[in-house]
């Protein structure tokens, strides 16, 4: 059986409390992927950066600490915010999907944007998903259910076969 | 005499207009009897022709000088001095004439010695110079052109005694002199031109000694009216009278303008006939003819042709100017012409009721002050003109400093009222404004004045009309003479429809003809009209209905500075607006762009206070008491509402980033969509309401989602505001007559036809017309009737504005309200 729940999630969030909003949720769903996040554009940029040049490491960490991006591991889902400080979410987005190792990695958009301009963009880009914030709680909550339903519980991810092979 | 009596009875009957004006009265063979002329060859100075009078003056028969030289009635060393002054006269174009005193011996035994008064002046082959002229005989020193000489010869004084006669001839010269140098002294200190020529002419009457001098001044239609007068104290006067222009002929309206003098001391005397040297032989005939036709210039040979003596000043006189004069009770006269640029002003006339020979001298000097008060005539002002000129450049420059400096060009034109009528002084003003026309003073009514602007607008007029008669050019302003006989109409910008009609009334004038002017104008037997001397020159007075005072030359200047300033002021207002316009946009979009980075920037935190307060109320509601999960609620619900405001905010500055997607749609079925959303979205609502569309609605290119959004606003307000237990909401079009009763403007070509939507709600009250379209306005408690957000009129109108065209309602409380809008094609 595929193990999902080992597959490594990566958060590019900069609001902390979103993010703490987004654990507890999952906590409460009993999410067990291991998940990482990033604050900023810039590190999400320097994170896709080292993949250019060498493999990816291998070490799976299961810290939600803030850590340098040379020690997030190749996830195997993103959750994109798109204002982002610095380099823009709709940047990374392209870099994302521009990178040959990283392009298949699916990139859900999580954002407060509900401006057609940015969904038919982000779209266009290669998002593979587009989630917009509610500021209700309900609402929130079902939004994330959704999410952890489908991507990390049901959807087959392109590293299947390497989460199969280290179990 | 014979041939003299014979002139008048062969040109009694008179000559047509048209002859009138061109009829040579120059080209004659007759001269007054006050003098000997001579035409002489050049330089030979053989005689050609002579005056039948020489036996008179030479004690020569005329037909015994002729073919011979002056040299045989001349003394050597008088000729001498006759060739010197004539080769000077030659080599000077610009000098008329010559003169010389010659002292002539009339007969060898007898010592007796007669001094002439003689002035030459060239003429050319017979036709002085006209011909070269007008082109048709080219100046060159081929044998067409032959110089002749006109020798004109007066006696220089009656007295015989050479020596005392010298002495008081010199006397008179220097006193003359004298008197005219005082004259013009004391005429060059006047400035006003009414004195000036008032003195003028009574200088002219001590120096001349005629009975009356009149001093006549040409208006535009060359009619002369007298301007100042000198008389003798018994007889009337002809102050302000005026004379039609038919009492002068055009071309010896010419010949004044040239700077003729004429001079006839008695109009009763007989004429003296020329007699050309190829007469000797029978030319009584071939005389007569030529008096009696038109002159033959092309067919007849040159020696028997009348000579040209438009300078000569013993010219013949025309029976119609001896007739003209002799009915007026004048038995001689001197006229003098005013020439000021180069243009006839007027003339000096001096008549007398007797015959009234003036001494060559004498004439000069008349003439020098004549010239001398001519040429003053630019420097002199007409003073009464002069301060109403001034009066009105202040007025001028009132006005155009406000306008410059005017937001509202209406106000500064209209306000203060006696402004704009002081500027031209008149006594009623229209100014039209596109669509607005605002009448001010004594003005024709509204529908007359907006009929003679469509007239105004419709004629190929220049952009300023004036007249003192105005139905004249427009014949229905016939029924409003008595306020608007006099008319300066300015037009502005065609375009703009931005006009200034000021108005002045109909004043009753009486102008004094000299006599009636009718009277010189018969028909004759053959039913041709022909002009002939009046007999009457009693004041006759004629009356002049429809006519306003005519617009003097600085007003209507003023007219054409305020157009001016308008156009100055109308395109600065355009340029700033447009300035103004491009600032707006910007800001516009600024606006837009704030506030939709603004909002997503709110709902984060917003999202956080949610987001907590509800961990709170989930997770430590154990901790909490009563009262406190209460605020807790209540921030939650707080947090909702700003969420909604938010999005609204949103929607709204998205509405103005996005592009809007426009394609001809049928609005019928966009408001057939509309219906069907909205009743699946609130069918407990929708479900009872009666929504009509009463009238199949145009299609129209626009934006089916956000017109369709427009239809759901309002349909939703209808449904929503209302205390009726049964909507009835209609929606359909108006037609164009609907338009056009309701007064609405709107040019059916750029614009839709105006689309309602009638509801039978609870209305609105008249000073909320405006409030319900703007951003978050809410005219009712937050919790009636559905609680809105006060977003759904400030979109649509925003759809609507950004359509190109405009949403506005009709209200009855109580009854309900109809929203119309059009939408833009472009």
């Amino acid at each position: 059986m595929v193990k999902t729940s080992q597959m490594p999630l990566l958060v590019i969030e900069d609001s902390d409390e979103d993010f703490e909003m987004l654990q507890i949720l999952m906590e409460d769903m009993s999410v067990s992927n291991p998940v990482y996040r990033v604050k900023t554009g810039d590190k999400a940029l320097d994170f896709i950066d080292q993949f250019e040049e060498s493999l990816p490491g291998s070490e799976v960490g299961t810290t939600v600490d803030d850590r340098s991006p040379d020690s997030i591991p190749r996830p195997a889902i993103i959750l994109l915010d798109l204002n982002l400080p610095g380099v823009d979410g709709r940047e990374v987005l392209a870099q994302l999907k521009r990178n040959k190792r990283l392009q298949e990695i699916p990139v859900v958009v999580f954002t407060t944007s509900s401006d057609p301009t940015d969904i038919c963009h982000c779209y266009q880009t290669g998002a593979n998903g587009y989630l917009i914030k509610p500021v209700d709680v309900d609402q929130l909550e079902r939004k994330v259910q959704a999410f952890v339903h489908y991507w990390l519980h049901a959807n087959t991810t392109s590293d299947w076969g390497k989460v199969n092979l280290l179990r | 005499m014979s041939v003299s009596s014979n002139l008048f009875g062969t040109t009694k009957q008179y000559r047509s207009q048209q002859m009138h004006d061109s009829y040579p009265v120059h080209l004659t063979d007759f001269i007054q009897p006050f003098g000997l002329l001579m035409v002489l060859d050049w330089p030979t100075l053989t005689i050609e022709r002579v005056s039948q009078n020489s036996q008179i003056y030479l004690g020569v028969c005329a037909s015994d000088m002729l073919g011979g030289s002056l040299e045989n009635f001349v003394s050597l060393s008088e000729i001498e001095r006759v060739h010197k002054a004539l080769s000077h006269l030659e080599r000077q174009p610009s000098v008329r004439s010559a003169y010389l005193r010659l002292c002539i011996e009339l007969s060898e035994e007898e010592d007796n010695w007669q001094r002439f008064d003689c002035s030459f002046h060239f003429i050319q082959n017979g036709s002085e110079s006209d011909a070269e002229e007008k082109g048709i005989k080219p100046r060159s020193e081929d044998e067409t052109i032959r110089k002749q000489v006109i020798l004109e010869m007066e006696r220089a004084d009656l007295h015989s005694d050479l020596h005392s006669s010298d002495f008081h001839s010199m006397e008179m010269q220097l006193q003359l002199q004298t008197q005219v140098a005082h004259s013009i002294a004391h005429l060059r200190a006047i400035r006003d031109i009414h004195s000036f020529t008032q003195s003028a002419a009574e200088a002219m009457q001590r120096l001349t000694g005629y009975d009356r001098v009149m001093f006549y001044q040409f208006d535009e239609q060359s009619a002369g009216s007298v301007i100042a007068e000198a008389k003798l104290p018994e007889d009337v006067s002809y102050l302000g009278l005026r004379y039609p222009a038919t009492d002068i002929p055009a071309l010896v309206r010419q010949f004044y303008q040239r700077g003729m003098v004429r001079f006839v001391p008695d109009l009763r005397a007989d004429a003296i006939a020329l007699i050309p040297h190829s007469a000797c032989h029978g030319f009584e005939t071939t005389e007569l003819e030529v008096l009696g036709n038109s002159p033959l210039l092309d067919n007849a040979d040159a020696d028997t042709l009348p000579t040209d003596l438009t300078q000569a000043v013993l010219r013949g006189v025309d029976p119609c100017c001896v007739d003209f004069h002799l009915n007026m009770g004048v038995a001689g006269f001197l006229v003098l012409a005013l020439v000021k640029d180069d243009s006839l002003w007027g003339l000096i006339a001096c008549h007398h009721k007797t015959p009234k020979y003036l001494p060559y001298s004498v004439r000069v000097t008349a003439e020098t002050l004549s010239q001398f008060v001519a040429a003053e005539l630019s420097s002199k002002v007409n003073e009464s003109d002069a301060d109403y000129l001034l009066q009105i450049k202040a007025i001028q420059s009132d006005v155009i400093a406000a306008v410059a400096h005017s937001e509202d060009l209406k106000q500064v034109l209209v306000s203060p009222e006696s402004r704009l009528l002081e500027l031209v002084n008149a006594k009623g003003v229209a100014v039209c404004l596109d669509q607005d026309v605002t009448l001010i003073g004594d003005t024709p009514s509204r529908s007359q004045v907006d009929t003679l602007i469509e007239w105004v607008l419709a004629e190929e007029s220049p952009d300023l009309m004036q007249t003192n008669c105005l139905s004249a050019r427009y014949p229905a302003a016939t029924d409003y003479k008595e306020v608007a006989s006099g008319a300066l109409i300015l037009k502005i910008s065609a375009i703009r429809r931005y006009l200034i009609l000021w108005f002045r009334p109909e004043v009753v004038q009486t102008v004094n003809w000299a006599g009636n002017p009718e009277e010189s104008m018969q028909v004759d037997e053959q039913g041709q009209v022909v002009l002939c001397p009046r007999n009457s020159f009693a004041q006759w007075k004629e009356t002049v209905q429809a006519t306003a005072y005519p617009w003097k030359k600085a007003e209507v200047e003023s007219a054409y500075a305020l157009k001016n300033a308008i156009v100055g002021s109308v395109l600065k207002q355009a340029d700033e607006l447009a300035k103004m316009n491009r600032a707006l946009s910007r800001r516009n979009q600024e606006l837009d762009s704030f506030a939709y980075a603004a909002s997503h920037d709110l709902k984060e935190p917003l999202r956080g206070i949610t987001n907590f307060s509800n961990i709170l109320l989930r997770r430590h509601r154990a901790s909490l008491d009563e009262t406190g999960v209460k605020r807790l609620e209540t921030l939650v619900r707080l947090t909702k509402r700003m969420d909604t405001l938010i999005d609204a905010l949103l929607r709204f500055s998205r509405l103005g980033q996005t592009e809007l997607r426009r394609e001809w749609v049928d609005l019928d079925e966009v408001v057939q969509k509309a219906i069907d959303d909205l009743m699946t979205g609130r069918e407990e609502s929708a479900s009872i309401a009666e929504i009509d569309v009463v009238r199949s609605l145009p299609s129209a290119y626009c934006d089916p989602v956000l017109i369709g959004e427009v239809f759901i606003n309002l349909l939703s307000n209808a449904l929503k505001y209302t205390d009726k237990s049964k909507p009835v909401i209609k929606i359909g079009q108006l037609t164009e007559t609907e338009q056009i009763e309701k007064g609405w403007d709107i040019d059916l070509s750029y614009h839709s036809s105006v689309i309602y939507i009638r509801d039978n709600g609870i209305g609105i009250h008249k000073r909320h017309y405006d409030n319900v379209f703007r951003l978050f306005k809410r005219l009712h408690e937050r919790d009636s009737y559905g609680g809105g957000n006060g977003i759904g009129l400030a979109l649509t109108q925003k759809i609507i504005e950004r359509h190109g065209g405009s949403i506005w309602l009709e209200s009855s409380q109580g009854e309900g309200t109809i929203f119309y809008f059009v939408l833009n094609y472009d």
